[in-house]
């Protein structure tokens, strides 16, 4: 099944997902330790004067939370779409390419070497991503021009290199820090400065607008090297650039965020389903479905367990594996 | 502690096997009498009558040890042995979570303590099989801190003084209850960790030193030792309080918190009431009454005058 992307299906896309965002958002912003009605949520949001605590819960500390779930499910999401795409690999996700281990590895880095500041760690982090972005992207060129392949080999070696660097880390750190930081890896949206925000927001807006720009390429880039090369796409500019937008969206949502996983893997697949595999459709789709997925877990990992709550990388993990599954029985079966 | 009557012969079967497993390198040198205790965190063990060779796996261990003028008889300890001075001096074993047991075999110890929130039971486990017996203590309470001190000093013969010492700490600690008794109790947030924000369980001997210097934990229905707390919920608890403890790796500018979102709604972020508390608050060690007495100046201050450890 494939949706024609035309202008109006892909208007109704965005509209249908749009009010589906919306009022996933506002159920977030609803339900919590308290359950506030959607009239004091609406207090919270808008309302000037004095502020209660419900409209402090609201502002301050649902409403961060939702624009940073929205910001880095779009984010993880259409970054998995392009790599799917570029590599070829229907398994790829943000993090294949070992750019989540960097962030990691730059996070607890910048602790163990003296975690004094609260902001050093997206910094480090982000750091941390971009290093490993440039050494993977070095490692997977082969005779002058990339080979989506060796990317892919060296993605996966690099990956599993930089979480054996990140085991012997931890293994050093003390006990109560290992778990802090276990935490902190296993995905968590609690915790955002105003600043990271408004840097986030157009960051990814600009990412995913790059990625859409080369929709058309990587539905000729999924025909092959070769093919696409007759087909008078210039490959290799292509893939460098998708690869570097790709790399930078899933970095900066690491270093504010950890590493949230199966939801790059799984948004792509779904919205496949959903629109069919053209670009076009398909990463407008996958943004705004990996917002709403994001945004549901974080409200999951902040409810469950109340007054205590999860990592919101465990709900991702642990919803993704029997959906991505279920999804593998159906297409093959 | 609980002692049982010796049980030697399945002492002799043991040693084989952890000959023929270890080698020569850790034949345990205790020839005297030893004994079978249930330690602090119930397991059984048997111990020397009177080791000379032991090795600490925690800082707060190694502080009893110390603090019971033993010192000399430390052959080894972990990274994160920092006090007395003198404990960074001796042979590290390696972290608290993964020490080495070749290290720990190397020093020849006829007696290893470890604890049973911080060290795993595979390394317990792992030593019993190097025919090294591992002295566990656990300490959940305040009481139970006080125990693991008697433990120390029953075990390696200075029990009279381990007494005399948990006495002192005892009257210090009722000292400062006395002080505050009837004063209002202020609801303290304990920040283990922020990003994301973890605190201490109720059933901890943390939260009993709260209790004990006047506060009111703020982690009722929180369960396990270091849970995670919502900044929702923190702020529905409202903390009159917020601590945090002092360590190298874990020192935040308190500044940071005013600008942060949700944490400068907290009443205590705005007016400032933020405290650092030594890091021996989470030590079940002597030095714990030390951070107790701390603490109750900060909840309490002594005549209104402001707090030393304020910040």
């Amino acid at each position: 099944m494939s949706v024609p992307a035309t202008r109006r299906n892909l208007l109704l896309t965005i509209v249908l997902l749009s009010v589906g965002l919306v009022v996933v958002s506002l159920a977030a912003l609803m339900v919590g330790g308290v359950h506030l009605p959607l009239r004091q949520v609406w207090v919270g949001l808008w309302g000037a004067g004095p502020a209660g605590q419900a409209e402090v819960i609201v502002r301050e500390i649902r409403l961060p939370r939702v624009l940073l779930a929205m910001l880095v499910g779009a984010a993880l999401a259409s970054s998995g779409t392009a790599l799917q795409a570029l590599l070829r690999n229907p398994l790829a996700d943000p993090y294949v390419l070992g750019i989540s281990s960097g962030a990691a590895l730059g996070a607890i880095v910048a602790l163990w070497v003296g975690g004094r500041v609260a902001n050093a760690s997206p910094l480090a982090a982000f750091a941390g991503a971009l290093v490993t972005m440039v050494w993977v992207f070095a490692l997977g060129r082969r005779a002058g021009r990339l080979s989506s392949y060796t990317l892919l080999l060296a993605g996966v070696v690099t990956a599993s290199f930089l979480s054996a660097v990140i085991i012997f880390v931890l293994s050093m750190l003390s006990t109560r820090d290992v778990r802090g930081t276990a935490f902190w890896l296993m995905g968590d949206l609690s915790v955002v400065t105003d600043v990271q925000l408004h840097l986030l927001l157009p960051v990814i807006a600009l990412g995913i607008g790059g990625l859409y720009f080369f929709a058309k390429d990587l539905n000729v880039l999924l025909l092959g090297e070769q093919e696409s090369a007759h087909l008078g796409v210039n490959v290799t500019r292509v893939e460098t650039l998708v690869y570097i937008l790709a790399s930078l969206l899933t970095g900066v949502a690491v270093s504010v965020s950890g590493a949230i996983g199966y939801l790059g893997l799984l948004v792509p697949h779904l919205g496949r389903m959903v629109v069919g595999s053209d670009h076009r459709m398909l990463i407008p789709t996958a943004a705004l479905g990996g917002a709403i997925m994001l945004v549901v877990s974080d409200l999951l990992a902040r409810t469950l367990v109340a007054p205590g709550e999860l990592p919101v990388g465990a709900v991702t993990a642990v919803a993704g594996a029997p959906v991505f599954i279920y999804l593998l029985r159906r297409t093959t079966g | 502690m609980r002692r049982i009557p010796n049980e030697r012969s399945g002492l002799k079967k043991r040693h084989t096997i952890a000959l023929l497993l270890a080698g020569v390198v850790c034949m345990p040198s205790a020839t005297s009498l030893g004994r079978l205790v249930t330690d602090q965190s119930g397991r059984r063990v048997d111990i020397p009558a009177s080791p000379q060779r032991v090795v600490s796996l925690a800082p707060n261990i190694t502080e009893i040890i110390y603090a019971l003028g033993l010192g000399d008889r430390l052959v080894g300890d972990t990274d994160y042995c920092d006090y007395p001075p003198e404990a960074k001096l001796k042979p590290h074993v390696g972290s608290i979570v993964n020490p080495s047991l070749e290290s720990i075999a190397a020093l020849k110890p006829d007696l290893v303590f470890g604890t049973a929130d911080a060290n795993r039971r595979e390394t317990a486990d792992q030593l019993e099989r190097l025919g090294i017996p591992l002295y566990g203590l656990a300490a959940h309470t305040f009481d139970d801190a006080m125990q693991s001190i008697e433990d120390v000093g029953d075990v390696l013969g200075q029990g009279a003084k381990a007494r005399s010492i948990v006495e002192g700490l005892r009257k210090r600690a009722q000292a400062v209850e006395q002080r505050i008794q009837g004063q209002p109790r202020p609801r303290v947030l304990f920040v283990v960790w922020y990003r994301p924000l973890i605190t201490a369980g109720s059933h901890t001997f943390l939260s009993d030193v709260i209790r004990r210097a006047g506060g009111i934990p703020l982690n009722e229905g929180l369960r396990g030792e270091w849970p995670r707390l919502s900044l929702e919920e923190v702020l529905r608890r409202e903390p009159d309080v917020i601590l945090f403890p002092r360590t190298e790796s874990f020192s935040p500018a308190l500044d940071e918190f005013t600008r942060l979102p949700g944490w400068r709604e907290l009443r205590a972020v705005k007016e400032h009431h933020m405290y650092f508390v030594p890091e021996t608050i989470m030590r079940p060690c002597p030095r714990l009454v030390d951070a107790l007495e701390q603490l109750a100046g900060i909840l309490h201050p002594v005549s209104g005058s402001p707090s030393e450890a304020r910040k």
